[in-house]
């Protein structure tokens, strides 16, 4: 008999996050891909590798979408549910770290800060108008060092002296970095700098004001870095916990909230594996009915117009319409 | 007949019935912009210098807008309007921001408002209608009028009740929580998951000003008195659920009024409290995620007044 599993599935701007659970809420699988500017193929391959790997021994009994890409997302798999990042990373937490007090997040794009008291989000804040603080910035960096992302956390590591660098900004903070290097700082105390700014900036900007309690929940993309967890141990004088999917955590919380969805639903919207298949387009046009010109994008299924959105007015969302470019 | 030409953008949002009326009782014709779109955005962004916040360039692209179709512009030099009230900079070089950003203006009333020191009120509205016309009795008669429109509709804003439950306070200047292009149309998403938007106008004047009495600083911004008398009401009678504070990227005022607000709200309440900053992003998926997530936790909690946990499962038997 073929496994009864949930699918989750977290766009977001860096990656794409795809896991599958079963009933008693263990993982089964989990994919981190990188989304690399589109979404669309990045879902169509992931689709793909699970039918391979996975498609005679389970069975999709439900699916949540999540992230910034979620509704586009939905529209190509059939979601059950569709959440914001928020809920979902709080969810995924909460249910497997159960005392859980504080999340701290860190993605691509995105970095946010979730307090929970009694299992309940209480508050909440997101990043509001710089990405110095995430995942794209330590990327940059990285590559401007040379250095691979991945080896980041182990080198930050191995520094002794600690060596300030400016983190409000990523251009502030890179011209620092290049002063610094100059002046012949080691390359692992730079970048150790480089995470301790990272954290400073993230508590300054994002955790602003906020009561942070342990126990702390480190997830995200960024989570994989040692040196940031470190940097976050130092300045919050408690221990911050990594969970062993850390990686993943938004979409396993879509794959939480797809069971609990199930519940009342009973019946899946899935439209199964072989959507991997299905092709997809994607043909964007600019509405001239009024000075909004609202950007309004079509997506087709195999050649015929099967969604619109964009507008704000909602004239496009009907598909009987026929669009000003073919 | 002279054709004044009102930017529906800055403090239009509070005064536009007393503008509108008075100049319509002097005999002049009053041509409004369009409420903002994208086109009125562009423009304005196009326009204004680079640093001035979202609302200021927002309210040069209805000058544009308004250029070629009226003969009279109406951009007082507002001070402030009540006694050691200021306002932001901007709203007092104004008329210059306009003038040598925008060219081939038609004729501008860039009048002084100022009642920072006393009530200049008969004194200044003489000076705007003076540009059309010098009849006394009909300035008098005109000034009557708009002030009778305005009180009529501050009530009328008051008469939309308060629900019983899920109300959520909308604060922020007017320019923004009243223009839903800027708000990103706050007020539908919310109503759409069934909650309840207001704002502090729904208050009366006299209860807002005897609760920021209780506000131990001075308070010395324009708007400033309406939210934190608004927040102090807020903290004693918990009408609502929840309080949005909009504030636009780079405003001065704000750093002060939403951080004194949130202040007074996380430490004296258990209302949860969200502030968004806007700018000229036109993607709304930010705005969203943000808002959702802010209806969610406030779902959250309704429930676990119930004794339910996060998602549904009883925590507790009873």
């Amino acid at each position: 008999m073929k496994e009864k599993v949930f699918l989750g599935i977290d766009v977001g701007s860096v990656s794409t996050n795809i896991v599958l659970m079963n009933e008693e809420q263990a993982l089964i699988e989990k994919m981190y891909l990188r989304t690399m500017g589109n979404p669309i193929k990045v879902l169509k391959d992931a689709l793909h590798t699970l039918r391979d790997y996975h498609g005679d021994e389970i069975e999709i009994i439900g699916v949540g979408t999540t992230g910034s890409g979620r509704d586009l997302a939905n529209f190509i798999v059939g979601a059950d549910i569709v959440k914001n990042e928020i809920t979902s990373h709080a969810i995924a937490s909460s249910t497997y770290v159960p005392d859980v007090k504080t999340i701290i997040e860190i993605g691509g794009q995105d970095s946010k800060i979730i307090l929970l008291r009694n299992q309940i989000v209480c508050d909440f804040a997101m990043n509001t108008v710089c990405a110095a603080g995430t995942g794209s910035f330590l990327d940059r960096q990285a590559a401007r060092l040379g250095v691979p992302i991945e080896s980041f956390g182990d080198i930050a590591l191995k520094s002794k002296t600690p060596v300030r660098i400016a983190g409000r900004c990523a251009v502030f903070a890179e011209s620092d970095m290049i002063h610094k290097q100059q002046l012949g700082y080691s390359q692992e105390d730079i970048i150790n700098g480089l995470c301790e700014a990272l954290v400073r900036n993230y508590l300054n900007n994002v955790g602003k004001g906020k009561d942070i309690q342990a126990p702390v929940v480190f997830q995200g993309g960024v989570a994989a870095n040692k040196g940031i967890k470190r940097a976050f141990e130092k300045a919050l004088k408690c221990e911050v916990y990594v969970p062993i999917h850390y990686n993943v955590m938004g979409a396993l919380g879509a794959a939480l909230l797809a069971q609990k969805e199930l519940k009342k639903t009973k019946k899946t919207k899935f439209y199964g594996l072989n959507t991997a298949d299905v092709d997809f387009q994607v043909k964007g046009f600019e509405c001239s009915h009024c000075p909004n010109a609202c950007e309004v994008v079509g997506i087709y299924k195999d050649g015929q117009l099967a969604a619109r959105w964009g507008d704000k007015c909602g004239r496009w969302s009907n598909i009987d319409l026929d669009s000003p470019v073919a | 007949m002279s054709k004044i030409g009102l930017p529906r953008g800055l403090l239009y949002y509070e005064f536009a019935p007393l503008w509108t009326t008075f100049f319509e009782a002097l005999g002049a014709e009053v041509v409004v912009s369009p409420k903002t779109n994208k086109k009125i955005l562009d423009d304005g962004t196009r326009y204004c210098v680079d640093d001035a916040c979202i609302p200021v360039k927002v309210f040069h692209g209805h000058v544009l807008n308004l250029k070629n179709k009226v003969d009279t512009l109406f951009i007082p030099r507002i001070m402030g309007i009540h006694q050691k009230e200021y306002i932001c900079p901007k709203f007092c070089g104004l008329p210059e921001m306009i003038k040598y950003s925008i060219n081939d203006l038609p004729k501008m009333i860039n009048t002084k408002i100022d009642y920072t020191k006393k009530d200049q009120s008969k004194r200044t509205m003489n000076q705007i209608a003076s540009y059309i016309t010098t009849n006394k009795k009909t300035i008098q008669k005109a000034y009557q009028m708009a002030n009778q429109s305005y009180t009529e509709y501050k009530k009328n804003q008051k008469e939309l009740l308060i629900s019983n439950n899920h109300n959520i306070m909308i604060m922020g200047h007017p320019y923004i929580i009243y223009d839903d292009f800027l708000n990103m149309s706050i007020k539908k998403k919310l109503k759409k998951a069934g909650l309840y938007p207001v704002t502090y106008d729904i208050f009366d004047e006299s209860i807002l000003n005897k609760y920021a009495l209780g506000y131990h600083g001075k308070i010395f911004w324009l708007f400033f008195r309406k939210m934190i008398g608004a927040c102090l009401y807020l903290i004693d009678h918990k009408l609502v659920d929840g309080v949005i504070y909009l504030s636009s990227f780079g405003c001065g005022i704000d750093s002060v009024v939403a951080e004194t607000v949130e202040r007074n709200i996380r430490r004296n309440s258990q209302i949860p409290f969200m502030l968004i900053t806007i700018d000229e992003h036109s993607g709304e998926a930010g705005f969203n995620t943000r808002l959702e997530a802010f209806i969610d936790m406030l779902k959250w909690r309704n429930k676990d007044e119930n004794y339910l946990s996060p998602y549904g499962d009883y925590v507790y038997s009873r």
